[in-house]
């Protein structure tokens, strides 16, 4: 378990970002954190999410605000992809058995 | 090799001040941000058209020259003097004006061979900030009983043997992502990722509805009648099928559990459904009519 984590510390050394902003997006629920000893891990699953968080936040200077907004709107348009190729599958489904 | 109007790119006159470029870099950014348009080809790529645009038009002397020679960029007489600017760009070193580009998408390559040839591999801002390698999209075919049980296939990518496992139950347009398997990162960055999706072909015989597979079986009349046993072939194997006396055309049977494997649910299974197609007799002999004959007046 503790080889998938890595420190916030170091993200943000990596990063250049203050650690006050991981702590923001957590507190939005856009990110989760993992305190072991005290000490403030990331999952590298999470990792992905909190770069994406970053670009968006020092590319295109959006607010904490934004970004909780983006994400909700983001995981809409992935749902509606999801289910617009569930909706594919089943029309190709009836197209290959002359269903109605 | 085309020249790049960076101006129409930007959507901003000639005349347009630093602070307008600015506003039209953003403007454009915040539609065609990779982050905000994720798996769309066209916006990643107009997004990289943006940073070029905005790499020129946002440095003073980028832009200079870029005004006065553009258009005519292929000139002979021209290039040589593009060659001594660009001897003094590099001597120069950074810009310092842009902004940090996406996920590692912008590596000197990512540039136009426009971009190149009036500013050169030197003329661009070095970027020392560690970034992430760009995401890789591609797409993997699969036979539909392939999808039915989980299997390793190997896969080239970017030059590299990837050997990965596919969990049994994936459907058609199903992606998964590869962590780790995209572009090297820039300074140091980790490696971006690779978005693999799934293209299942249709299969002659079984249909795939969700976790369910539906398959037609014909069955002929007599047994259709007077009820008997067929054996079916299913994905698992063959089973051996009771048909009731006097079962209808289109009858649809049901075997629970004999379905698709519920994507990375262990044990878990849709369920098969098969139609009896009933077939009626072709070609009738002179006996066969009369038997019918008879069986219609009585």
């Amino acid at each position: 378990m503790k080889n998938n984590l890595i420190s916030i510390e170091d993200i943000c050394v990596f990063h250049k970002i203050e650690i006050g902003f991981v702590q923001s997006l957590e507190e939005y629920g856009l990110i989760q954190t993992t305190i072991i000893k005290k000490t403030v891990f990331l999952d590298y699953d999470e990792l992905t999410k909190l770069e994406h968080y970053i670009r968006l936040h020092r590319e295109l200077e959006i607010n904490l605000e934004g970004l909780h907004a983006i994400a909700h709107l983001l995981n809409q348009v992935q749902n509606m992809q999801q289910e617009i190729t569930f909706l594919k599958n089943e029309i190709n489904y009836y197209k290959h058995f002359n269903l109605h | 090799m085309e020249y790049i109007d960076y101006y129409k790119i930007l959507d901003i006159n000639k005349n347009a001040s630093a602070d307008d470029i600015k506003k039209a870099y953003r403007k454009q950014a915040r539609k065609n941000h990779p982050d905000l348009n994720p798996g769309n080809e066209e916006a990643n790529k107009k997004f990289q058209q943006i940073n070029e645009a905005n790499e020129v038009l946002s440095d003073p002397e980028k832009r200079k020259k870029y005004d006065k020679y553009g258009k005519d960029w292929q000139h002979a007489e021209q290039f040589e003097a593009q060659q001594q600017q660009q001897r003094q760009y590099q001597s120069q070193g950074n810009s310092g004006n842009g902004y940090s580009s996406y996920s590692g998408g912008f590596g000197g390559d990512d540039f136009s061979d426009f971009f190149s040839s009036m500013f050169g591999g030197g003329g661009r801002s070095s970027r020392q900030s560690p970034f992430k390698g760009q995401d890789y999209n591609a797409e993997l075919q699969l036979n539909l009983l392939d999808a039915y049980t989980t299997h390793k296939q190997t896969l080239t990518v970017n030059g590299k043997q990837v050997r990965i496992t596919i969990p049994a139950g994936v459907e058609n347009g199903q992606k998964i992502k590869l962590s780790g398997y995209g572009a090297a990162g820039a300074n140091g960055g980790p490696p971006g990722d690779l978005y693999l999706t799934f293209k299942i072909k249709d299969d002659a015989r079984y249909k795939r509805k969700g976790n369910d597979i539906y398959v037609q079986e014909d069955v002929n009349l007599y047994t259709a009648l007077l009820g008997g046993e067929k054996i079916v072939e299913t994905p698992t194997g063959k089973v051996k099928l009771k048909i009731a006396p006097e079962t209808q055309p289109d009858t649809t049977l049901r075997l629970k559990g004999k379905g698709f494997p519920v994507y990375k649910k262990e044990n878990q299974f849709g369920d098969l459904y098969i139609k009896w197609q009933v077939k009626l007799p072709t070609n009738l002999n002179a006996e066969q009519k009369e038997l019918f004959e008879k069986l219609s007046k009585l």
